[in-house]
């Protein structure tokens, strides 16, 4: 089919901008496809997207194709796959940068700035209830003389009221492995994924860099997080401005927990389940058996994997910034993901990642996967923890 | 201070502009002048409108049988359609000329920016959004009541020393008399003396359609954020309760409704017998203008919404959950 | 004397903004019968940042330069700075106690003196109302002091062959005007996307931009016309405002059960055979 298009002046100037920003990234490329073809938009759209495109232009200096720049979550398939190692994530959002120096940027993107501007958080909530969620949980401030670690509780984990299960039920996870632990409490500050999320790295930067300082006085070592985002942000973006500074997914640290014999889940957990791969656990880390050998070690629990497990699991579609916009309906990977999940006969989709729940129940709710529950690992291990009364089955379809 | 036109001695009367569009009188002008009459009554003195327009003369009946005792009209070609400078121009003279003691205007965006404007000119006290009104015992000092921070404090507000003594009221807040055709009052042409200079500014086009009138629904399903666009079964639950439709400040920027229905502080003030709020978070700005409701139910997923503390009753919940089911045991009851 | 519109290249506009407390935050101190905004944070008046987004739009499209103007107190000038790392050339801060306890009549002829003394202005842009007092009478004010004409509730606005063409909200619609500059034009609330703070301009906002600081002196006011002298209204009582009592009733169970719960209270309204 042939298409004209405007013809895309060579010019130096824009060449020596887009290799400077990218690092020189995409010159590896050899315009083989692979990525285009592994796209997971391509499952939802008509079209394939074409990232071959994008890195193609951006070889030129052509300083990003609108649509496939922000379409990208970052799910690293098709980096993974490339034969040339070119780090597409990375060079798409370095586009997104030189995108917001143009004020070519998704407008409603400018709110989540100001709103994280203003508020210190991607919610549009205060600092003051923060902590609405620890409510009666008596949580220490930390302190490094007295805790092994800081619990990282994150923005989404303070604020949404879904999401706040997990961090009581990591909380009450730790304490039933005797282990102590403090939080920063309504000063704990974002770790800035959100921002860097959708291309902003000046931004996100000062917010790393005010964050690192935070923990850096406070004498953090050993930091565990609920979110895989704030885990990623803490391990790849931040200074290593200590030798003791540690930072880990709360999986990776429970699973460590039961290697080491202080943390026993032994009430048995009657389900059958699949576990869902976050994108950031997954591929970007390689924490791929941790959450799984966690939920092995629970009596009771029957894991079965989908099709498309490990390297292989579908993004949620809630990275790359797209947690902070709306997809359309019937655009959704998760709508696919939640189907993939209801093939294997489970009961629920365990995952540890709350955009992954977040979009996992939506779908389920929207695709009418009847009785489908999507649960992250951290509520299934509590369950673990503690003695069940009768009608607990009951009680946890509720709950 | 700045020295006042004329002092509160040589001051007597209350006056409502007449906004008229169209060939009608703007509603909040009625209600103004059902409140107006009260105060009248209350302080024995004249309530004259103040009409501004082209072919008008019919609308000065209809002030009359709605409460006023005069109306002063001002008919030109010049006047056909709202603009600052000529009607300031024009009122400013009828003011001089007759020195009225108060002088309230409906907040629309019209009102609005012809009061402000007047506020200025006649160097005197303008208050903005009043709640309530009253007049100072004994006295034809008006106190009037406003809020502010969203609707979170409220202030009593006087203006001691400046005549007339302004204020703007939005529609909804009072009630229209019901009128009475049989009530006399006098006719007063003005004569409209309009100079170039106040000719600046040119209308290219002025489209307006006569939208609902939620400020009189007495059920009201007002939709947000949290209902995606998706009004069906909204308007379905408004269809089957006889209710009209509301909506937050972004529904209206999204484009899904007209800012006709919108409710809150920068949109309209409704006090309906019952509100179900649907996607709602329920800050401050859109609760100032539903929390009259004798009746609220609010559906919204997030425990945590604001909404809840306004609310009768609460449903954490999915609307495209519940009023499913909702509208089915209504279909039901609606065919015993 | 009527002011004349520039002539030299792109547009002098003034852009006014206020800073404002977050809404729910404020709490009335019961003793002193006033506003405590202590524990309150702030803000950039939200309005406010959709003016600056079209101020800076204009600027883009025909040169020229945006003067923030503010009246307040010193701690609004890091938000001025804000502003200009958006995209703003220079602050200019009409503070002094004797500016406080203004109403709209005061407080648009300060702004007013200050525009006077900036001297030279195609445009003056203001939000069409603040969140705190949310009179929206402050523009149509400060047009009148300076004889010039206004637009409020403005949403898209474009210069055409040198007059100013705006769309503007009515009652049940909308208007467009031609306006000869300079004007005075109020900007709706929401109309845009602000634009997030240029991080090539953040360095010189903070540390170099010029904020300057005009006192009643400076302006060579009338004291009897500023502040609480030149208030033509007075504040006779403040209050905390007392929300209906309402149930707080939050429902549980299936949305089949707490649907039903609610139809049993709404029954009464059903139109029979609808």
């Amino acid at each position: 089919m042939a298409r004209t298009q405007e013809p895309i002046v060579l010019d130096d100037a824009a060449w020596e901008r887009v290799v400077r920003v990218t690092n020189g990234a995409a010159a590896p490329c050899y315009q083989c496809g692979v990525c285009t073809a592994t796209c997971p938009w391509g499952l939802v759209k008509d079209e394939t997207v074409s990232i071959r495109k994008l890195i193609g232009e951006a070889q030129l200096g052509s300083e990003g194709w609108e649509e496939a720049l922000w379409l990208c979550t970052t799910c690293k398939l098709c980096e993974d796959r490339c034969p040339r190692g070119v780090p597409i994530s990375e060079v798409i959002l370095a586009l997104r940068n030189l995108a917001w120096k143009d004020r070519r940027e998704p407008p409603h993107y400018r709110s989540l700035l100001w709103g994280e501007y203003w508020d210190g958080n991607p919610w549009g909530r205060p600092p003051s209830q923060r902590t609405a969620w620890a409510a009666g949980l008596e949580l220490p401030e930390f302190s490094a003389a007295d805790h092994e670690l800081l619990y990282y509780v994150g923005c989404t984990a303070s604020y949404d009221r879904r999401m706040q299960r997990l961090a009581r039920a990591i909380v009450s996870l730790l304490r039933g492995a005797g282990v102590s632990f403090g939080t920063l409490g309504e000063s704990e500050p974002c770790c800035g994924d959100a921002v860097r999320s959708v291309g902003h790295r000046e931004y996100a930067q000062e917010i790393a860099a005010r964050t690192a300082q935070v923990f850096q006085e406070a004498g953090v070592g050993t930091v565990i997080t609920t979110s895989p985002h704030c885990f990623d942000m803490f391990a790849r973006q931040y200074p290593r401005y200590s030798e003791s500074f540690r930072p880990l997914h709360y999986t990776q640290c429970l699973w460590e927990l039961i290697e080491g014999g202080r943390l026993r889940l032994d009430q048995p957990v009657n389900m059958r389940v699949t576990y869902h791969d976050p994108c950031y656990l997954g591929r970007h880390h390689q924490i791929y058996e941790e959450p799984r050998q966690i939920l092995a070690s629970i009596p009771g629990i029957e894991l079965v994997e989908m099709e498309h497990n490990r390297e292989w699991a579908l993004c949620c579609g809630a990275g790359g910034g797209r947690m902070w916009t709306e997809t359309a309906a019937g655009e959704r990977f998760s709508d696919i993901r939640a189907k993939e999940a209801g093939e294997t006969g489970a009961e629920a989709i365990v995952t540890a990642c709350s955009f992954c729940i977040s979009c996992l129940e939506d779908s389920v709710k929207t695709t009418g996967l009847e009785g489908m529950r999507v649960l992250d690992v951290s509520e299934v291990a509590a369950l673990a923890l503690k003695p069940k009364p009768a009608k607990a089955r009951a009680k946890t379809a509720r709950s | 201070m700045f020295e006042p036109l004329y002092k509160p001695e040589e001051a007597h009367g209350i006056w409502v502009y007449l906004e008229q569009q169209a060939g009608k009188l703007e509603g909040v002008s009625l209600e103004l002048l059902g409140k107006a009459r009260e105060l009248a009554d209350q302080a024995k003195v004249r309530l004259t409108g103040a009409l501004l327009g082209h072919k008008v003369g019919d609308l000065a009946k209809e002030a009359i049988a709605c409460g006023a005792d005069e109306v002063l009209v001002a008919d030109d070609a010049v006047l056909s359609q709202y603009r600052t400078d000529p009607y300031a121009r024009v009122v400013t003279q009828m003011v001089q000329d007759h020195k009225p003691d108060i002088f309230l205007l409906g907040a629309t965006p019209d009102g609005r920016d012809l009061a402000g404007r007047l506020g200025v000119r006649l160097r005197t006290g303008l208050t903005a959004d009043c709640t309530a009104m009253w007049l100072k015992e004994g006295t034809t000092l008006l106190e009037a009541q406003v809020t502010g921070f969203g609707g979170g404090i409220t202030a009593v507000i006087e203006c001691q020393y400046h005549r007339p003594q302004m204020a703007t009221v939005r529609p909804g807040v009072f009630q229209a008399a019901e009128p009475d055709p049989a009530r006399k009052g006098t006719v007063t042409p003005v004569v409209v003396k309009v100079p170039q200079e106040d000719q600046r500014v040119q209308v290219l086009e002025r489209v307006t359609r006569e939208g609902a009138d939620i400020t009189k629904a007495k059920v009201i399903i007002a939709g947000g954020r949290g209902i995606r666009g998706d009004w069906r079964l909204l308007e379905e639950l408004a269809a089957l309760l006889g209710g009209e439709i509301g909506a937050t400040r972004v529904a209206v920027d999204e484009g899904w409704v007209g800012r006709d229905r919108q409710i809150g502080q920068t949109g309209l003030v409704t006090r309906p017998d019952l509100a179900i709020c649907c996607g709602i978070s329920g800050a401050i700005h859109f609760t100032v203008g539903v929390e009259k409701a004798a009746m609220i139910v609010s559906i919204n997923t997030d425990r945590e919404a604001e909404i809840f503390e306004h609310s009768d009753y609460g449903v954490v919940d999915d609307v495209f959950q519940v009023l499913p089911a909702l509208i089915e045991e209504l279909r039901k009851a609606a065919q015993t | 004397m009527t002011a004349k519109r520039t002539n030299h290249k792109g547009l002098e506009i003034i852009a006014c903004i206020k800073v404002v407390p977050r809404p729910e935050e404020v709490v009335v101190d019961k003793a002193t019968a006033t506003i405590d905004r202590a524990k309150a944070r702030s803000l950039i008046n939200p309005p406010d940042m959709n003016l600056l987004e079209v101020a800076l739009e204009l600027k883009d499209r025909h040169g020229g330069q945006v003067t923030l103007l503010s009246m307040g107190p010193p701690l609004f000038e890091p938000y001025m700075r804000i502003a200009l790392a958006m995209g703003a050339d220079r602050a200019i801060l009409l503070s002094d106690r004797a500016f406080g306890g203004a109403d709209t009549l005061a407080t648009s002829y300060t702004l007013a003196e200050g525009i006077r003394k900036i001297g030279r202005y195609d445009l003056i842009l203001c939000g069409e109302e603040s969140s705190d007092g949310a009179t929206a009478q402050v523009p149509p004010g400060i047009a009148e002091w300076l004889d010039i004409c206004q637009v409020t509730y403005a949403g898209e606005v474009k210069i055409v062959d040198g007059k100013l063409r705006a769309e503007r909200e009515v009652r049940g619609g909308h208007e467009v005007l031609l306006v000869p500059m300079p004007a005075v034009v109020s900007i709706r609330v929401g109309i845009n996307e602000p634009r997030f703070i240029d991080y090539d301009r953040k360095l010189w906002a903070e540390k170099e931009a010029p904020v300057t600081v005009w006192t009643a002196r400076d302006l060579g006011v009338d004291e009897e016309k500023i502040g609480l002298k030149g208030s033509a209204t007075t504040v006779s009582g403040l209050g905390q405002a007392r929300a209906v009592e309402r149930r707080r009733e939050i429902l549980s169970g299936s949305p089949q059960e707490q649907a039903h719960v609610i139809f049993e209270q709404i029954r009464p309204f059903l139109r029979k055979g609808a």
